[in-house]
């Protein structure tokens, strides 16, 4: 309707049909888990690096494969366990009796597509490796920095029951990741279907059927055109204010950051351009934010003991500030 | 044979020894008596402290001559009210919202509200509208031609107006089919123009004004 009367400003058709093969290339094996999949989606285009969490069995890794798989990029994978070095994750320099010198050895780091499965298991040593690399896009070893090709994403997964031998990843690690994702126990009707689907057939090796949809360069062009994106002012203001009230709200005993204020509106840009426009409204900065905040955000002690969520502080506030119209 | 005692001579020692005569300062023992700490008389007696004499009050007010149960009652009563009292405080210094923590539900955070930008209630929309047109700023007449809708919706009970809710709240709260699907056009429209910033002319303008005024007439 609205195309009679306003002229299409941005391409967004590559964009849009390259979204809907990956979606349906997902739902090929996934079932459900339409939110979970357009915010990740909307995290790639966004250029930020996503934390998948939810408890054991709800395909949090096989998402992360298959996004992976349908991307075709350098993919790698690695397994955070306890006894993990910053250099098996980074790489490291290795003598080379041949030429009698030191020789860098890059790590599984150095890829397009990085599933690190389990983040949390490994100590705060390991985790802090991923510093650089995640927000500078290099890895700086003896003195020598070493580029990371585009695109550089991490998809990260934790399981928020364990415990025993997990590490509370460091606030500033947190911070680095643009959404935590939290995966839900699938629907009645949707476990039915899963477990119609799958009892013959063992998801993983229908992932060998999976061909890629988007190549590296058509990922560097998506975001370019996510980043062009058009966002009025007033917009600004709101999420501006929304990030503002969590730093004061007495609830919370770390607020958003600036970089949490970028992520959003970077984020709701990437899920106007899935929905088919060029600007973003109130709607998309709300669905948004949580996602955003969740990780990001320190309850109180007290409101932890209350059993508040962040999801619900969150709420709140944007509850009480005024949509801008 | 009897022994014979012999007598000793007995030799009787002066003491020579000079004895002193102390006595007490005079100037010192004024002094000391001068200062109220050593007046231990009546008249110099300093008293009960405040917060003695206020605690000899506060048990006073339980130390009843009335024996009867009604009289037991009452100072019970006070006495749990007391103790309610000073708990509450000390949760309420500590931070812990006392009933919170009864209920086990989230508290919701206070926070102020901002000043309204755009009250539909509080502005004469016809007469801004005749204004925005005037003026060619199409862009804010759409604007708005979509608050006076909300209004509309809202004098006719279809929709809650609340500064805080998104359009999509708006659209979901209209429980006829109809007119959820003719309102999402509007809304679009209006979001493209307003947050889209589309520019737009007269003649797209007038499009859009005619949409909105059909459904006035059928919201009303």
């Amino acid at each position: 309707m609205e195309d009679e009367l306003f002229e299409q400003r941005t391409d967004l058709s590559k964009l849009s049909s390259a979204v809907e093969q990956i979606k349906a290339t997902l739902a090929q094996i996934i079932v459900g888990q339409h939110h979970t999949i357009d915010l990740i989606l909307a995290g790639i285009l966004a250029d930020g690096h996503i934390l998948i969490e939810g408890v054991p069995g709800v395909a949090k890794t096989l998402t992360a494969k298959l996004i992976a798989k349908a991307i075709d990029a350098r993919y790698s994978r690695i397994q955070f366990t306890p006894d993990l070095m910053p250099s098996d994750v980074l790489g490291t320099s290795i003598f080379n009796p041949k030429n009698s010198a030191f020789e860098f050895k890059p790590g599984p780091i150095f890829g397009n597509i990085i599933l690190i499965d389990e983040i949390n298991r490994s100590p705060a040593k390991t985790q802090s490796a991923l510093f650089e690399a995640m927000e500078e896009r290099q890895v700086t070893i003896d003195g020598q920095t070493y580029k990371m090709e585009e695109p550089f994403i991490v998809l990260a997964t934790q399981n928020p029951i364990e415990q025993e031998g997990t590490y509370r990843l460091p606030e500033a690690q947190l911070d680095r990741f643009i959404f935590k994702v939290e995966i839900k126990y699938p629907t009645l009707e949707e476990e039915l279907t899963i477990i119609t689907q799958q009892h013959q057939q063992n998801p993983i090796d229908q992932l060998s059927h999976i061909s890629p949809v988007l190549s590296i360069q058509d990922i560097v062009s998506l975001r370019q055109v996510v980043k062009g994106l058009h966002v009025e002012p007033k917009l600004l203001e709101f999420t501006a204010k929304i990030i503002h009230e969590t730093r004061n709200n007495k609830s919370l005993y770390l607020g958003g950051s600036p970089r949490a204020s970028l992520a959003i509106i970077n984020a709701a840009k990437a899920l106007a351009a899935i929905k088919g426009r060029d600007f973003i409204t109130p709607d998309d900065i709300i669905f948004i934010a949580p996602p955003v905040l969740r990780h990001r955000i320190m309850l109180t002690p007290d409101k932890e003991m209350e059993g508040v969520t962040p999801d619900e502080i969150v709420t709140q506030i944007i509850q009480k500030i005024e949509v801008p119209r | 044979m009897p022994v014979k005692p012999v007598k000793q001579k007995l030799v009787v020692h002066n003491d020579t020894a000079l004895v002193i005569q102390r006595y007490f300062n005079g100037a010192a023992l004024k002094n000391y008596s001068a200062q109220k700490e050593f007046q231990y008389g009546n008249g110099g007696y300093a008293g009960e402290s405040l917060w003695t004499r206020f605690w000899k009050w506060f048990w006073s007010l339980f130390d009843t001559d009335d024996k009867s149960i009604l009289g037991r009652i009452e100072q019970y009563v006070l006495i749990a009210l007391g103790i309610a009292a000073l708990v509450f405080l000390i949760l309420k210094l500590v931070g812990v919202d006392a009933l919170n923590v009864v209920r086990r539900k989230p508290l919701s955070a206070t926070l102020p509200y901002n000043e309204s930008v755009e009250n539909i209630y509080e502005t004469d929309l016809d007469a801004e509208l005749e204004k925005a047109i005037a003026h060619q700023n199409y862009r804010f007449a759409v604007r708005i031609l979509y608050l006076r809708s909300l209004r509309q919706l809202s004098d006719a009970g279809l929709i809650k107006w609340d500064i805080n809710k998104t359009n999509s709240i708006y659209i979901n709260e209209l429980t006829d089919a109809e007119q959820r699907i003719a309102f999402k056009i509007l809304t679009r429209q209006f979001e493209y123009v307003w947050y889209g910033e589309f520019i737009i002319d007269m003649p797209v303008f007038t499009k859009i004004s005619t949409r909105f005024n059909d459904f006035k007439v059928k919201a009303v």
